[in-house]
């Protein structure tokens, strides 16, 4: 339709020059008079249509004008007709122009309108679009224009809104203030405002707000104001979440142990989030299977209701725990809120994690260092080079030592011995080369000046490439084990000797018994002899005489060696009792003599006695005994004619007793063995002498148990002089000199 | 030796007796003698030594704990000298190991005292045989 009248538009100003040419022709009108017609159409398509539409029905029309009076041959008429078409022509270019000129400027206007009205719904949208609620308002503080925020936040609908003011809205407490605000603004004293105001719902219900207000200029209907409402509710919470995750985060940097962390994680989220309440459940402890804990447990993920909500503190993908808060107000945590839940499980899990492998580090740390404290072996720490780190206490007590003489002087000291004492045993010295859990004994000394044996044992502590980093030393102190043990070997000698005593002892007990065999034997073998011969009879009464004494002299030497016998084993066995007195040993000289000289007439006897002589302690019979026995074996080798001399005197604390004889002698190999058993001397002249062998033994052991001593000098052929000791009574001189008084 | 011993009309049997006890002395010398031997008598080793080689006696009693020399040396110097010297150790040490000690140092018999004078007889006879009295 619109392509068909489109087309008539088009052709209807040929059509219309058509009708004018045709008209003109049949009228035969002169050019003069059809110009006006065809002007007024060049001049209406000029005006409507296109600029090559105009001048083309301009040429049309020009060309009609002059071609009727060409056709008719009115000359005179031409030149007219073309002045005609020529302002015909001029007439629509000019319009052309025009309405070009025209049209430009419409567009122009047209694009500025355009580009305003895209403007203006573009700020529109950003208006309703920000988060914030934006209001203009006259300076009374009555709505012009409200964006949707700002209506949701007062809780209403913008038209509702718009009813209203912005100090209608306002509680009775802040509204003064805005009242005041309002009046400074509007006067012009100042150009904004803010303040946290409470603005009140359509159902009454506060809502905080940040509230600006600014005066801006208008053009005629005065100035308004711009007022901006940020909703303090969601900017509390979301400081309060930021606040709240730096809560958790700070008692968990803080903190070193779980123990001390989740309360105040707990209360920081309970605080900053407004929980009522807030739980941690550990996994491994009284976590409940049902609930909300437990369905955390089990999906690992965030629940809620209304009450209460739960998240999974989660290590490394596993669920270690669960945090429950607990509201008493109905409440949906939003998500915002759900992210923070779940960023801190993450964390507070980590943590959890971390500050358990610390525990367990620190608790390792202080068993060893409880190990190192508290052992009562010495632990020296020492450095590769030899220098001691540190001592723990026990080797500080064990040596008496302060850490730094320890350090200084005294560990120097040990290495060095350490160092001798390997040497000896061809073992490393300490720097060289540690043979791990050898040990090597030392001497060393302690404060207090006290030496002791200790026993290191090194132990090289490599770093994590191998290399020697340290070594330690394990001192123990051995200085017991060491004494025990040089004890255990000297008694082991002492025993090893007593062994070798007895061995000896029972050497010694069968030679004696094979030599007091003999020594009966031999006698009875004249008993026994001369017995049979007088038996057997026929025997003269001398020759009866005879035997009977020489069974005698045999039966008497017999009875005379047990009888000795007897007396030394008493003596050796400590069986035999002395019975200590006052003795005055010149007269016990004296009687040991006149008992001698009856049986001893080939020999003289001469006393050299100190009269002064004190009191000894003795048992007089046994003194007895020793006299006559040195004064019978004097008589007995002694050659007729010689002298037995029996002297005292005083020889310190003792008497000193000799018994002198110009006898045979002693050979010099038998003097040291004069006082064994059975030793008698035998060679040359003394070869008959007889004698049981034990008597100067039995002397000697007399003696001894006085406490005295015994010896004996003598060379062949210039006789013997035995001398011997026994100790003086206490009181002994006094009471001796009352006795001779 | 007997026999031919017994041809001759008269015949002394010497014994030596070395003993460094004089009652042993006295009663060998009256029981050998009793029995028809001659005796002599030495007191001690060197003596018996002495006497055996200059005398020649049958056999020798001879004890062994004498001074100087005891008897076993002396028998040793003796036999060495004279190796068919007939030599009965007569001694008081009478236990078993020292009749083996004596016999293998070279005795011809042992004799342990005390003895039975039969069996000092019976000794002395078997090895020199009995005298002619």
């Amino acid at each position: 339709m619109s392509w068909t009248r489109h087309l008539v538009r088009r052709a209807l100003p040929f059509a219309a020059l058509a009708a004018i040419f045709a008209i003109q022709a049949l009228a035969d009108a002169q050019s003069v008079v059809a110009f006006p017609l065809y002007l007024a159409v060049v001049l209406v398509v000029a005006l409507q249509q296109n600029r090559g539409e105009s001048l083309a029905v301009a040429v049309i029309a020009a060309m009609a004008v002059v071609l009727l009076p060409l056709a008719t041959g009115h000359t005179s008429e031409l030149l007219p007709a073309v002045l005609l078409a020529a302002v015909l022509l001029a007439v629509a270019a000019t319009m052309a122009e025009l309405t070009r000129h025209m049209r430009d400027a419409a567009s122009a206007e047209q694009r500025r309108l355009d580009g305003l009205v895209a403007s203006e719904r573009r700020l529109r949208a950003m208006v309703e679009a920000v988060d914030v609620g934006l209001g203009l308002a006259e300076l009374d503080g009555t709505w012009i224009q409200v964006n949707e925020p700002l209506a949701a936040l007062l809780g209403r609908t913008r038209d509702e809104l718009l009813r209203t003011t912005v100090l209608g809205l306002t509680s009775d407490e802040d509204r003064s203030s805005v009242e005041g605000a309002l009046a400074l603004l509007r006067a012009g004293d100042i150009t904004h405002w803010s303040a946290d105001v409470e603005q009140l719902k359509l159902d009454g219900q506060p809502v905080p707000v940040a509230l600006f207000m600014a005066r801006i200029p208008g053009a005629s209907a005065g100035a308004s104001l711009v007022v901006q409402a940020t909703d303090l509710a969601a900017r509390r919470r979301a400081d309060a979440m930021r606040d709240g995750i730096a809560a958790v985060r700070q008692a968990l940097i803080t903190s070193a142990a779980v123990g001390t962390a989740m309360p105040e994680v707990l209360e920081a989220l309970r605080n900053y989030l407004g929980w009522s309440r807030a739980r941690y459940w550990a996994r491994d402890a009284e976590m409940p299977a049902e609930g909300l804990v437990g369905r955390v447990v089990q999906s690992g993920v965030l629940a809620a209701d209304r009450f209460t909500v739960a998240f999974p503190v989660v290590d490394s993908g596993e669920v270690v725990g669960v945090i429950e808060l607990a509201s008493d107000q109905p409440r949906t945590p939003l998500d915002d809120e759900v992210t923070l839940l779940a960023t801190a499980g993450v964390e507070i899990g980590q943590f959890i994690r971390r500050a358990e492998t610390a525990q367990a580090l620190r608790r390792s740390e202080a068993d060893h260092r409880a190990i190192y404290e508290r052992s009562p072996i010495g632990i020296a720490r020492i450095s590769a080079d030899g220098e001691l780190l540190e001592a723990n206490p026990a080797l500080l007590h064990m040596l008496d030592h302060d850490q730094e003489t320890m350090r200084a002087s005294a560990w120097p000291d040990i290495l060095h011995a350490y160092d001798q004492a390997a040497a000896r045993s061809r073992k490393a010295s300490f720097l060289a080369g540690i043979t791990d859990g050898s040990s090597v004994q030392v001497r060393a000394a302690t404060g207090a000046g006290n030496w002791l044996w200790l026993q290191l044992t090194a132990t090289s502590i490599p770093d994590p490439r191998g290399r020697l980093e340290h070594v330690l030393v394990l001192v123990e102190d051995v200085t017991a084990v060491r004494e025990t043990s040089d004890r255990l070997a000297e008694s082991l000698e002492a025993q090893r000797e007593a062994n070798a005593n007895l061995e000896k002892l029972d050497r010694t007990k069968s030679e004696f018994l094979s030599i007091v065999s003999h020594e009966f034997r031999t006698a009875l073998t004249g008993i026994q002899g001369f017995s049979e011969l007088i038996r057997d009879g026929g025997l003269e009464a001398d020759e009866l005489r005879a035997y009977g004494g020489y069974i005698f002299n045999d039966a008497d030497r017999v009875n005379r060696l047990i009888g000795d016998m007897l007396d030394l084993d008493r003596m050796e066995s400590g069986r035999m009792t002395m019975r200590t007195a006052d003795v005055d040993i010149n007269e016990v000289l004296a009687e040991a003599i006149s008992r001698a000289v009856p049986s001893a007439v080939t020999v003289e006897f001469k006393s050299d006695f100190d009269p002064r002589l004190p009191i000894v302690a003795g048992d007089r019979d046994r003194l007895i005994q020793v006299v006559s026995n040195l004064v019978n074996n004097a008589v007995k080798y002694s050659p007729e004619g010689g002298t037995v001399t029996l002297s005292s005197r005083v020889e310190g604390r003792f008497a000193l007793l000799s018994v002198t004889d110009t006898g045979i002698g002693i050979p010099q190999d038998e003097i040291g063995h004069v006082f064994e058993r059975f030793r008698r001397v035998r060679s040359g002249a003394a070869q008959s002498i007889p004698g049981t062998g034990l008597g100067l033994t039995i002397v000697k052991q007399i003696v001894e148990m006085h406490g005295g001593k015994i010896w004996v000098e003598s060379a062949v052929g210039h006789g013997s002089s035995f001398h011997f000791t026994i100790p003086l009574a206490p009181e002994g001189a006094g009471a001796l000199q009352l006795r001779h008084g | 030796m007997a026999d031919a011993n017994g041809a001759a009309p008269t015949r002394t049997i010497t014994v030596l007796v070395a003993d460094d006890n004089e009652v042993a002395q006295r009663l060998c010398k009256r029981v050998l003698e009793k029995a028809g031997y001659a005796v002599l008598i030495a007191a001690d080793g060197l003596q018996a030594v002495d006497i055996a080689l200059a005398q020649r006696p049958a056999m020798i009693l001879m004890d062994v704990a004498m001074p100087g020399i005891d008897g076993l040396e002396a028998m040793r110097r003796i036999k060495a000298e004279i190796p068919g010297m007939p030599i009965v150790i007569a001694s008081a040490h009478s236990m078993a190991s020292d009749r083996e000690r004596f016999l293998a140092a070279g005795a011809d018999n042992v004799l342990s005292k005390p003895f039975r004078l039969a069996d000092l007889i019976a000794i002395v006879q078997s090895l020199t045989g009995a005298p002619t009295v």
